[in-house]
């Protein structure tokens, strides 16, 4: 009878104590939602990748959310964002790619409690926004950086080709190279191209192919994409200037680092997406479990992918498809 | 005289030579009507060329193909996935990436004909559809959303060949317009797509079946477009389910332009060669003037809209003259 007495007592105390913990959780149960670019981009696949590996690791569950129809991302994302916000999640991690309309969302979300954490693009805004911090590349950085490495190499006009206008993250690149050739005296011509033609190689080629015409002292090129990068390449070989014409890129493609290996392309820009995707799982976890944080800025680029550690770099591609965030 | 004048593709050449001459002025000295230019035009209409035809005869016959653009973008993923994850031999995998071209026209054709729905909307659906399951499917077999393509020599040959910087692709544009203009202009299933786009009730009533024509112009369609992707992949060693998102509209746009009416039942395969030969004029044409391409899109769109007006205008005289 006493045993049954303290049975029943302990079950008593176990439901009552699996109803006062879910009644905790009640309160921030809600989802980890992930807010990020565009899995048709090799680069937001190698995102996705870190997130999946990092929530495989550190045990959570997630939800990835993103656009599919590129052509409207300025106004589709701050809607996502609004939808993400209204399910009240547990955290937020959200790569804030179109700031004027994302930033209030952010902020209302921060106000209301919703820990967020900023990965890939905003890397000004985390601070004033409320965001316990951010993940990612400085990208006026890493056009800043590719604009030193031509200026060194003795470029004398470059041009930053930009196949989707529109975009600030990307834009800021741009004007990182733009201001870096500056710096050293060097003049630039800024490009961009039609929106419908932003995942038609041939119509970059071209595009590019007309620009090195019309300005025949061009003798650096820039992209800010790998595929636009392999168009030109094709452009410069096509209007018989190879060699005379240093091309690099930001981001990676298989094609791009066979490229490099075989000395076509200078450089490529790496900004490691699988660990802006990665790391932000595993500060959820930490912050969510610990209340524990890293303070500032976490940079994952640029790391510069040249002759000197392709091999590498093309060996991991290989062994772990995606992963790079190039196949 | 006025026989000629009268042909649906007069306006349309007429724009595309005044667009050519006003590039050719000018971008004196870029090399813009040099060899290597006009072949870089002409690579750049080839591969819209190619899609945009059967395209064409489906808006004769009344009908849109809103999905072409998924269907390159999945072509060229079924080969890089076929030749790079699985190791499969390059033709079988064409085949494969032109089947499945031809299953998702079929799919179209028959959603249309069956549900009587709009095809703008079922198609519309279908594009979505497409790239959905050429990403997740991407994804979940190679984790991966682009990739190499390893075509064999035989293949390149066949899709990425080059004569001096022209692709191989011209010809198979050309191609492509020759059979286009053979079954338009000189056979009963010609005459059955005007009389269906034309006036379906009627066509029906005389013994068009309606149904099999609009069904085998999707098929076509789609078909075309998986050529396409076969033709892009191969030549950039690179599949990518995006490939393509472009044509969508550019595709009707180079149609329009070519002198089809929207409302079906009018329009020749020669037009729109024409107006596919002036996109590609525009599009490359406007880097070689050195402008501002902040502005690129303005001038883009002011001249397609001067073109077609020139075409417009060219026609109205044309059918006016006795």
């Amino acid at each position: 009878m006493k045993l049954i007495g303290k049975i029943k007592a302990a079950i008593a105390a176990v439901v009552l104590g699996f109803g006062g913990v879910s009644s905790v959780l009640a309160d921030d149960e809600g989802p980890i939602l992930v807010i990020s670019g565009p899995l048709s981009w090799p680069f937001f696949a190698a995102v996705k990748q870190g997130f999946d590996d990092g929530a495989e690791t550190f045990g959570l569950d997630y939800q990835f959310i993103a656009v599919t129809d590129t052509s409207n991302m300025t106004s589709d994302y701050p809607r996502l964002l609004q939808q993400a916000i209204s399910r009240n999640p547990r955290m937020l991690l959200v790569g804030e790619f179109f700031p004027d309309g994302m930033d209030p969302l952010i902020k209302e979300a921060t106000a209301s409690g919703i820990p967020v954490l900023i990965h890939n693009s905003g890397q000004t805004l985390w601070k004033q926004n409320g965001s316990i911090g951010f993940i990612g590349e400085d990208p006026f950085q890493m056009g800043f950086k590719a604009g030193e490495i031509q200026a060194e190499a003795g470029v004398t006009l470059g041009l930053c080709f930009n196949q989707v206008p529109g975009n600030p993250t990307v834009e800021e690149r741009c004007n990182g190279y733009v201001a870096a050739m500056e710096e050293a005296g060097v003049e630039t011509i800024y490009q961009t191209i039609g929106t419908g033609d932003a995942t038609n190689p041939q119509a970059m080629t071209q595009a590019i192919k007309g620009t090195l015409q019309a300005n025949p002292g061009i003798d650096g090129i820039y992209t800010l994409n790998a595929v636009p990068a392999m168009s030109a390449l094709r452009a410069v070989d096509e209007v018989g200037r190879k060699g005379n014409v240093m091309v690099g890129t930001a981001d990676l493609s298989n094609e791009a680092l066979l490229a490099i290996q075989s000395g076509d392309l200078a450089f490529a820009m790496d900004q490691q997406p699988y660990l802006q995707g990665f790391m932000s799982m595993q500060v959820a976890f930490q912050y969510l479990n610990y209340g524990l944080q890293p303070i500032g800025h976490v940079k994952t680029g640029p790391l510069v992918i040249d002759q000197s550690n392709v091999d590498a770099t093309l060996d991991v591609n290989r062994k772990h498809a995606g992963v790079r965030g190039a196949s | 005289m006025t026989h000629l004048l009268r042909r649906p593709e007069t306006g349309a050449f007429a724009a595309f030579f005044l667009t050519y001459l006003f590039f050719a002025l000018a971008t004196p000295g870029t090399g813009f009507v040099s060899l290597n230019g006009t072949a870089g035009w002409l690579n750049l209409a080839a591969e819209l060329g190619i899609v945009a035809i059967p395209v064409g005869l489906l808006m004769i016959s009344g009908e849109f193909d809103l999905s072409i653009g998924s269907t390159v973008g999945a072509a060229s993923m079924i080969l890089a996935l076929g030749t790079n994850q699985f190791s499969a031999p390059t033709w079988p995998m064409i085949g494969l990436a032109l089947l499945a071209g031809a299953v998702i026209g079929l799919a179209n054709g028959l959603a249309v004909v069956k549900t009587k729905l709009p095809s703008f909307i079922v198609t519309l659906a279908t594009n979505f559809i497409v790239i959905g399951a050429t990403m997740g499917l991407s994804r979940l077999i190679a984790n991966v959303t682009s990739s190499s393509i390893f075509a064999s020599d035989s293949a390149k040959l066949a899709f990425a060949a080059r004569f001096g910087q022209a692709n191989i692709s011209i010809l198979w544009w050309v191609l492509v317009a020759y059979i286009g203009y053979r079954i338009l202009a000189k056979s009963s299933f010609g005459n059955w797509i005007y009389a269906t786009g034309g006036n379906e009730d009627a066509a029906r009533a005389a013994g068009v079946p309606v149904e099999r024509v609009k069904i085998v112009l999707f098929v076509a369609t789609g078909v075309c477009a998986a050529l396409v992707g076969v033709l892009q992949g191969i030549q950039w060693n690179s599949g990518n389910s995006t490939y393509g998102m472009g044509y969508v509209f550019q595709a009707p746009i180079v149609v329009v332009i070519g002198g089809m009416l929207l409302t079906g039942g009018y329009g020749s395969v020669l037009g729109i060669v024409f107006g596919t030969a002036l996109f590609g004029v525009i599009s490359s044409g406007i880097f070689y003037t050195g402008w501002n391409t902040d502005w690129i899109q303005l001038f883009l769109g002011l001249l397609l809209a001067l073109a077609v007006l020139a075409n417009n205008y060219v026609r109205r005289l044309a059918l006016s003259a006795h």
